[in-house]
């Protein structure tokens, strides 16, 4: 698998092109910025060049995110290992208490959607990517399952948690409370 | 259902990835349930907050570019299939091929063994109804309120049937019985029509495909009639015609 053939690149005008947007606010939500989000993109588009001949799937959104996921990870490993929690509920669960930033460190913080984005940003990955992919690219379980290669309980256990986790972040409570509870 | 379990289906519900019968039986819960309508109420605010507020970041047209341009200078000759490969996809498919053939070999089987086990429960219930016809023992709860003849039943069974009465359309019903289909315990509603006896034997549906249109079949003369709805397994038996029976069965099967 060196070289991609031009049946290849026009396969993947077709598959891949159209996920572009998708691929970039994954990669975006991932890394937390956006310069080495295009590098996530642009590694992954170079990875689904070489293997868009061998896909024969149904769901081009659900494998080219995989790859996007699998870039997105290689450059969190080289550029923020720390943030690589190794697999496992007890380590998620774990980590979740230590990202929570305090209302102080969050009282910049003054529009509401600015909060929301940065309590999402806030969560630890394994909960936000599941929790992107489920609402802002509208994405079933089973999919969700296959880009992220955990089970469909897995996926919903760790829904389950990042919304918990946003529903008592302080960056939101906060918010609720400075504008009267409404 | 408790608000210990509606609290746990609450996220699969509103992901929409319930399926109908769970999902009634979560939204019935929600209705007398504050605690569990209020997280409901929650999730569902939430949902909206991160779908309107929350950035959904495009691709810079920068991004787009760089694409453009990598799949621009991909080789023009491209490499040739390599024959290795070629006879791994053979083999794979094969392998495929032989898996596809047990999976349909076995979904026949069990479509097979779903119809023989549907048939002996329509021999099953003549066998009930002729059963309670010639003791004489019609009911073993005589009313045509059904909010006596329900938790009669209910109270002696794991589920709580739909009771329904249709007098105003000639078919008022006059009673409850317990009877067994299957080896299990089930709930049989009798109907009178005219001068016939109907019984409606129901219990809940395992699994969620839901088909409330009745399926006919005749067994010794009596007409059985099939259905699966409102989360509920229905058959109807009875001398009477089969446009009636199916009728009936329906309409329970419908919910209405």
């Amino acid at each position: 698998m060196s070289a991609a053939s031009p049946a290849g690149a026009s396969r993947f005008e077709q598959l891949v092109l159209p996920q572009l947007d998708a691929a970039y606010n994954l990669a975006r939500w991932l890394t937390r910025n956006a310069s080495d989000a295009e590098d996530v993109v642009q590694d992954a588009c170079e990875r689904a060049l070489k293997y868009v001949g061998g896909f024969h799937g149904d769901e081009p959104k659900a494998w080219f995110l995989t790859i996007v996921r699998h870039a997105g990870y290689d450059w969190i490993k080289r550029n923020r290992p720390a943030e690589l929690i190794p697999d496992g509920a007890e380590a998620l669960e774990g980590a979740a208490d230590i990202v929570q930033p305090t209302p102080e460190q969050s009282a910049v913080t003054q529009e509401s959607g600015a909060a929301l984005a940065e309590a999402i940003a806030a969560l630890p990955l394994g909960y936000r990517e599941v929790l992107i992919l489920r609402e802002l690219e509208d994405m079933s379980y089973r999919d969700i399952a296959r880009v992220v290669d955990i089970p469909i309980g897995t996926v919903m256990s760790r829904l389950a948690r990042a919304r918990a986790l946003l529903q008592r972040s302080p960056l939101l409570v906060a918010i609720r409370e400075r504008s009267g509870g409404a | 259902m408790n608000c210990h379990e509606a609290m746990a289906l609450l996220p699969t519900l509103s992901d929409g990835e319930l399926d109908a019968l769970q999902s009634a039986a979560v939204e019935k819960h929600i209705l007398g349930c504050a605690p569990c309508s209020a997280q409901r109420d929650a999730l569902a605010a939430l949902r909206l907050r991160i779908r309107s507020e929350a950035p959904y970041y495009t691709a810079p047209e920068t991004l787009q570019a760089r694409i453009r341009a990598t799949i621009a200078r991909t080789p023009a000759t491209g490499i040739p299939v390599r024959p290795p490969r070629e006879r791994w996809r053979w083999l794979s498919a094969g392998a495929f091929a032989g898996s596809a053939a047990t999976v349909v070999a076995w979904f026949l089987g069990s479509a097979v063994l779903d119809w023989r086990v549907s048939s002996d429960l329509d021999t099953e219930a003549v066998a009930d109804h002729t059963r309670a016809t010639l003791s004489q023992r019609l009911t073993d709860v005589s009313s045509s309120d059904r909010h006596t003849v329900k938790p009669w039943l209910s109270s002696r069974l794991d589920y709580s049937p739909p009771v329904q009465d249709f007098a105003a359309d000639g078919l008022p019903l006059v009673g409850g019985r317990l009877d067994y289909l299957g080896g299990q315990p089930i709930a049989t509603l009798v109907y009178r029509y005219r001068e016939h006896t109907i019984d409606v034997f129901v219990r809940p549906l395992a699994g969620s495909a839901s088909t409330p249109a009745p399926t006919l079949t005749t067994q010794r003369g009596f007409n059985v009639a099939h259905a699966k709805g409102a989360g509920m397994e229905w058959w109807g038996v009875s001398d009477v015609s089969a446009d009636v029976l199916s009728a009936l069965v329906a309409r329970l099967a419908h919910g209405e």
